[in-house]
């Protein structure tokens, strides 16, 4: 065995900020590329503003704090956040069924540092509709009364996300496979109907509507324009949602969603 | 396969600790014992196979010897350290069964990727050219075919160009020419001092290619030594054709098995099989076996076989299912 010293070690050795930087880089590189989830997260909720939200007669239109422009905008920025958590939690955890978690076990990335590039390659991809989607608002007549309305929306939509990592890693764990996970990203349209998002809801509808997940992300997000009130439809003026119950809503689905998690983990598990 | 051949291997740490060592170790998964007891050292430089049937614990050792899974008892360390710091440090690697590769990314990106994740690896041109990989940079994984796949698994596994590699059923999958050109490659890592330990059931591959077999099996190490004496200990075969005179006399078809099991019986050694007039014995003792035949003149055409590997492993099968 000739074990001889040939080219120095040490300093092109890569610190820990480096390594994780170029994970994000490539994973996030990755997902972008994946053109069935960019549509999905930026594309569509980009055009269903542009065709519903830019219209003169919404622009003109005062609501709440804001006018009607803005708050369509919103409803697409929460749109595209939701379906960017589901889709990059989801093949975050089929990818790791598939044994890619093992291959970057032998890397120099720990696995903190995987789960931090992971939420990092999410969170980047759910802020990527709400910049897109604020940005052509901003520029086709989508107002807030305030300016601190638009950081603060943004924010809550990050927020009401959140839960939806959950629900695209509850899918993984269930059925584990890619196809899974779109089917999961799929279903948000017909979720996000039934939760007041794309159109307002009335009478039955909207009652039924307030337990669903999405209706929960969608108010939080509106909340700085709307403060709990709904668009009325027909003659009646809906009741308004208190913050709590908003709350409670998004509270509820994460820990629903996390049992679900939880009990799929152990399943596998117990195999 | 391009085997570009660098006489070293980049390390400068001390290089006297064994390249693995297990003491005691055990695995148990709820109630079943995966490794069971494990006693094991591996000296650098060395090419072993550990080998045995499906379940025997080879991949529980080696995701051990990885750090994947710590063990329930016993210890286990690697290049004299914790497996999974070594692992951590580039000096441990491997080629993982099957899995494990992104269908979405190329070949070259693949590399890329998993190179930013590690604290200093080779430029990735030097990887290309050392795996034969380089016509298939700018290939997606999605479209490379098995033995494709295992030779980019291969070349993650050197992005290090770690002291000790591990390679899991290596070239399960792949056909007779890929397997021949990835074992080629391997010859080539060996004579660059690299410590090769390799999980297999195929047993030619067990034989051409490792310096030293460690057979498993239910979670322990059954026997180890090189084939000559996994299969020196081992029972002999002795084949010949039976002319007892009182058989031929008569009807040789029912009067050979019980002459020659009688024979056997006061020969220490047992009828294997009898086909018309050809009998096989088994025995440990084949010389005295072949002697007492041939002054006795019961038996003429005697051909003695040694037990081969393939004999090793299915008597080590046999006792499995038993």
């Amino acid at each position: 065995m000739t074990t001889v010293t040939a080219t120095p070690a040490g300093p092109r050795t890569r610190s820990g900020s480096a390594r994780l930087t170029g994970f994000i880089g490539w994973d996030f590189l990755r997902t972008v590329r994946m053109f069935s989830a960019t549509f999905f997260i930026v594309f569509l909720p980009l055009g269903m503003y542009l065709i519903f939200g830019a219209t003169s007669g919404l622009s003109d239109e005062p609501l709440g704090s804001g006018n009607g422009s803005a708050f369509v905008m919103t409803s697409m920025a929460v749109y595209g956040a939701i379906t960017a958590m589901t889709a990059v939690s989801g093949s975050a955890a089929v990818e790791r069924q598939q044994g890619w978690g093992r291959q970057l076990g032998l890397t120099a990335l720990s696995n903190g540092m995987y789960m931090a590039g992971k939420t990092a390659v999410g969170l980047l991809m759910s802020v990527t509709p709400v910049i897109a989607v604020f940005a052509v608002g901003a520029l086709t007549g989508a107002e807030f009364d305030a300016g601190w309305t638009w950081p603060a929306t943004g924010a809550l939509v990050l927020l009401g996300s959140l839960p939806f990592a959950l629900y695209g890693l509850a899918s993984a764990l269930l059925f584990r496979s890619e196809a899974a996970v779109s089917v999961a990203s799929g279903l948000l349209v017909l979720l996000a109907f039934f939760g007041n998002l794309f159109m307002p809801l009335q009478g039955t509808m909207l009652e039924i509507a307030r337990f669903t997940p999405v209706y929960g992300a969608t108010t939080l997000a509106r909340w700085p324009q709307m403060e709990g009130h709904s668009i009325p439809m027909g003659a009646e003026v809906p009741a308004p949602d208190s913050l709590a119950a908003v709350i409670m809503n998004v509270v509820v689905w994460t820990v629903v969603f996390a049992a679900i998690c939880w009990l799929a983990a152990r399943r596998r598990t117990a195999r | 396969m391009t085997t570009n051949l660098a006489p070293t291997l980049v390390h400068d740490r001390e290089t006297t600790s064994p390249a693995l060592e297990a003491k005691q170790v055990r695995r148990r998964f709820g109630t079943v014992r995966a490794v069971d007891g494990v006693d094991l050292r591996i000296e650098r430089g060395e090419v072993v196979a550990l080998l045995g049937p499906n379940g025997a614990g080879k991949t529980t050792l080696l995701d051990m010897a990885l750090g994947f899974t710590a063990p329930s008892s016993g210890t286990i360390s690697i290049l004299g350290q914790d497996p999974a710091r070594a692992v951590g440090l580039g000096r441990a690697s491997a080629v993982l069964q099957i899995g494990g590769l992104l269908d979405d990314l190329t070949v070259g990106e693949t590399l890329k990727m998993v190179s930013a994740c590690h604290l200093n690896p080779l430029p990735i041109d030097t990887v290309l050219a050392r795996s034969g990989l380089e016509p298939l940079a700018k290939r997606k994984v999605v479209k490379c075919s098995g033995g494709e796949r295992q030779r980019l698994r291969f070349a993650l596994a050197i992005l290090t160009e770690p002291e000790l590699l591990f390679l899991d059923e290596p070239t399960a999958g792949m056909d007779v020419r890929a397997r021949a050109e990835f074992w080629a490659t391997m010859h080539a890592e060996a004579e660059r001092g690299r410590t090769i330990v390799f999980a297999t059931h195929y047993l030619t591959e067990a034989a051409d290619f490792a310096d030293r077999i460690v057979l498993m099996r239910a979670g322990r190490i059954h026997a180890e030594g090189t084939v000559a004496e996994l299969t020196a200990s081992r029972t002999r075969t002795l084949t010949c054709t039976w002319t007892a005179a009182e058989v031929t006399a008569t009807d040789p078809a029912s009067a050979v098995p019980g002459d020659a099991e009688s024979f056997a019986r006061d020969h220490d050694a047992q009828v294997d099989s009898v086909q018309g007039a050809e009998v096989t014995f088994t025995t440990a003792d084949s010389d005295a076996l072949a002697a007492a035949i041939l002054t006795t003149g019961r038996g003429h055409d005697l051909r003695i076989a040694r037990a081969t590997l393939d004999d090793v492993f299915l008597e080590l099968t046999e006792q499995e299912q038993s």
